[in-house]
């Protein structure tokens, strides 16, 4: 499945969708995207990666770098990941990755936890 | 197979136009009398129907003995003895009026052509004395632009034609204006276009042969030859040679309603072939230049036909120094910034798009997309430009041809110069040109030929509106220039050769500082066996593993595994920061956990962004012993006589995660049969494959490994296991040693 990241918005929440391989070659891709999200000084923004098939260390490098980013900037990042994608909640888990940003099982969620 | 029926007529109509047989029309203008003679005798074989009125009897049977006056017939004959080119013209007298004899031979045969003086223009006489000023400015001419402007003003000047124009063929035959002087009341033509069938083949291939064409009245009715035969060949008299030969009524319409009653052209032909022509229009009357001047006409032509190559060379050389001087600028700047070549190519004082005319650009390099100046939208272009390399037609001004699905880009990319980057990464550099004919301005539409019919016949007709319009031909763009597609192709070179010695470089440097990082082999450490592999990524030489032991003031031994995110020379550089951080930090004899939180502040003030997990054991090889902290990596297996399973460790964090972070230690006491196992990501990871699963993988191959010796277990594992290739491995393997030292 190819990498592809489509921005989108919940409840005026902007919401980056990540399908695909989130890895070394495609971390720079969400780096650009994220960027451009936060262009529009947005004041939470939620990366759902319920369609991301895979992370790597240096996938999960690009959401922590993502998450200062945008703290510097006064936004909030969250990730939205269903328990069910095994592969990539256990990437967040055995990284620790809900220390530095919330991890929602569910966009519903979204904005309602902003515990970093 | 179906036409459709006007093309049918069409291809019918311009089929006979083709076969018109405008090299023996069987007819003269009226503007002068041709008499065809044998030799020697001079007996009149073939006169045109206004000889007898000209010369005051019938003169079919006669000789030019007869005809002739003796001064005009002995001059006659020893013109004959020469080359007739010498001769022409002879100034006679017929019917006590001066003409002017013009003679050829064809077929066995002489041409005699008599024109009238009186009603002749002639040039002032001062024209000719400044020829060799003319002649001058024609030769020192540096383009052909030059070369041909003043061709048009001097013929002009020579001829006092009303309009004068230079007109050039492309390699289809279309025609463009691409000089002209006219009467200041005068619509302009300079730039119009006019379609191919214009001017068709056989009158092409007549034009080649004969370098000048008069008509000093289109208006004319012709005069037909009697009889229109050559007796000594049986077939229609060859007028080709001939200065007074009745042209195509085809022609003639054509000239009418263009408003043209005198026109007159001369051929310009380059090596052979025909290259455009001089086109002189007369619309006020009648108007005939002499036949010395139209010798002067033809003789300007012909001078500037032998200019031609050099203007064209000499232009095109002015052209090929400046996209080498571009080119040079852009290698310079890339040598400037080698890591950054899209930037020099893209932001700087020269641009690719300074290279080669053109409306837009695009560089692709690591897989990055830059675009300059108008282009196809940028999600079209690495599909266009991909699409024409794979069909074999990278270079092409016909994009909608070579590749149809991408016409409904010929706005901006009818034209494409696409060249391929080394490195296999699909990279490339494109220039775009738009639609050219776009912008044309034809003479006439090409698509809407009249047709009449005459004789019963379908005849093609020109137009007849000449009010110019532009016509809207799609797809197709100014053709890219030998000299423009190597420099491309040199730029492409310059690039993939740059970045070929910025990646052995890199590789190079990479795998200097990762040796540094690796040992050897483990250290022989009393009471401990170690066992460790390391496998590379076949992706990069280099990947962030690195593994340590070290032996701490306590007595204790430290094992270290850690993993810092991302590949090549920036992962290998942390790493290396990250080891020796984090030796320095075991040294201080405070435990794996305090070690870790304080490589964590490491990472958090000096390496921010950076990711890495890592994890350390400390054993005591004495009472086997040991505490171990994890920094978000994968646990440590621990493998007994019974069975394999996770040491309990509470993870912390992966380092650079936090700013702050605290860790636990996991602690237990290994007996003489147990192995510890610990191992990067890389051995687990498997695309389109749970994380957990790799983990179970794991540990059953550990479980199944039974009591094999420390390094036989790596080796199994690595086996069992069998990583891709994508990411590094790395497994290192502990146990206590069969016999440890006394404590």
């Amino acid at each position: 499945m190819s990498f592809d990241v489509q921005h989108t918005a919940l409840r005026e929440i902007p919401v980056l969708l990540v399908t695909g391989e989130l890895d070394l070659l495609t971390a720079p891709r969400l780096a650009e995207e994220v960027d451009r999200a936060l262009a529009a000084r947005p004041s939470l923004l939620a990366l759902d990666l319920s369609g991301t098939t895979f992370l790597d260390s240096s996938g999960a490098r690009q959401i922590a770098r993502s998450a200062r980013v945008a703290g510097r900037s006064g936004a909030v990042v969250q990730v939205v990941c269903p328990p069910e994608n095994h592969p990539v909640r256990l990437v967040f888990e055995l990284l620790s990755m809900d220390s530095l940003v919330a991890v929602l099982p569910s966009t519903d969620l979204l904005g309602r936890d902003c515990r970093p | 197979m179906s036409v459709p029926i006007s093309s049918r007529v069409t291809e019918e109509a311009l089929q006979h136009c083709a076969d018109e047989p405008i090299a023996v029309p069987g007819a003269v203008q009226p503007h002068g009398v041709l008499l065809a003679v044998t030799e020697p005798d001079l007996a009149v074989v073939s006169a045109s129907g206004n000889a007898a009125e000209v010369f005051g009897a019938a003169v079919l049977g006669r000789t030019l003995a007869d005809l002739l006056g003796p001064a005009d017939l002995a001059a006659l004959r020893d013109g004959l003895a020469g080359d007739l080119a010498d001769v022409n013209p002879l100034r006679q007298t017929v019917a006590g009026e001066p003409v002017d004899l013009v003679l050829h031979r064809r077929d066995g045969l002489l041409i005699g052509e008599w024109e009238p003086v009186a009603g002749a223009e002639q040039a002032p006489a001062a024209w000719h004395a400044r020829l060799p000023a003319v002649l001058g400015r024609l030769a020192q001419s540096a383009t052909v632009d030059e070369l041909t402007t003043a061709l048009a003003r001097d013929v002009r000047a020579l001829t006092g034609f009303d309009r004068v124009m230079v007109y050039r063929f492309d390699p289809e035959w279309n025609g463009e204006v691409v000089a002209e002087t006219r009467r200041d009341d005068l619509e302009p033509f300079l730039g119009l276009h006019y379609p191919a069938s214009d001017i068709p083949a056989q009158a092409r291939e007549l034009y080649t042969r004969n370098w000048l064409r008069l008509i000093p009245d289109a208006r004319y009715t012709p005069v037909p030859l009697d009889p229109p035969v050559n007796p000594l060949t049986g077939g229609p008299l060859d007028l080709s040679q001939s200065v007074l030969r009745s042209v195509s009524p085809v022609h003639l319409e054509y000239l009418a309603t263009m408003g043209v009653v005198a026109s007159m052209s001369v051929s310009l032909v380059d090596r052979g072939r025909l290259w455009g022509l001089i086109s002189c229009h007369g619309y006020s009357g009648p108007h005939r230049p002499s036949y010395t001047d139209r010798t002067a006409a033809e003789f300007l032509g012909r001078t500037a036909s032998l200019l031609l190559r050099t203007a064209q060379e000499a232009g095109d050389r002015d052209r090929t120094v400046e996209v080498a001087q571009q080119q040079a600028r852009l290698v310079a700047a890339i040598g400037r910034a080698p890591r950054r070549p899209a930037t020099a190519l893209v932001h700087g004082g020269t641009t690719v798009l300074d290279l080669v005319p053109a409306g837009g650009a695009a560089v692709r390099l690591d897989g990055r997309l830059h675009l300059l100046g108008t282009t196809p939208p940028p999600e079209r272009v690495p599909e266009l430009v991909g699409a024409l390399l794979a069909a074999g037609s990278p270079v092409t001004d016909r994009v909608p041809r070579a590749l149809p699905a991408a016409g409904d880009l010929a706005d901006t990319a009818s034209g494409v110069l696409a060249v391929e980057v080394g490195g296999g990464r699909g990279d490339f550099l494109a220039w775009f040109r738009p639609e050219t004919l776009r912008t044309v301005t034809w003479g006439g539409d090409p698509r809407t030929t009249e047709l009449v019919e005459d004789d019963g016949r379908v005849r093609l007709s020109p137009r007849r509106s000449f009010a110019a319009w532009s016509e809207t031909v799609r797809g197709t763009a100014e053709p890219w220039r030998p000299y423009e597609v190597a420099a491309a192709r040199d730029l492409a070179a310059s690039l993939a050769a740059g970045r070929l010695d910025r990646a052995e470089e890199d590789d190079r440097l990479a795998a200097a500082l990762q040796r540094t990082l690796l040992l050897e082999s483990p250290p022989d450490i009393p009471g401990l066996t170690l066992a460790a592999r390391y496998v590379p990524s076949a992706r990069d030489v280099v990947g962030g593993d690195w593994y340590d032991v070290v032996l701490l003031p306590s007595g204790r031994v430290a094992v270290v595994l850690g993993d810092v995110a991302g590949h090549g020379l920036s992962a290998a550089s942390v790493t290396a920061h990250l080891r020796h951080a984090l030796r320095a930090g075991l040294l201080r004899d405070l435990g794996p956990a305090a070690a870790l939180a304080a490589l964590n502040d490491l990472v958090a003030r000096l390496l921010p962004g950076e990711l890495a997990t890592a994890v350390v054991a400390e054993l005591d090889p004495r009472t086997g012993e040991v505490a171990v902290a994890s920094a978000g990596h994968v646990p440590v297996l621990r493998v007994g006589p019974d069975g394999a399973g996770w040491l309990e460790v509470a993870r912390g964090p992966a380092l650079g995660l936090l700013d702050e972070a605290g860790f636990r230690e996991g602690r237990a006491t290994l007996s003489a049969a147990d192995r510890l196992l610990l191992c990067s990501d890389g051995l687990l990871e498997r695309r389109g494959a749970d994380l957990a699963d790799g983990l179970e993988a794991l540990r059953a191959a550990g479980a199944a490994a039974g009591a094999l010796p420390a390094q036989d277990l790596v080796d199994r594992v690595l086996a069992v296991l069998d990583p891709p290739d994508a990411d590094d491995v790395t497994v290192v393997g502990i146990a206590l040693s069969p016999a440890p030292p006394p404590a």
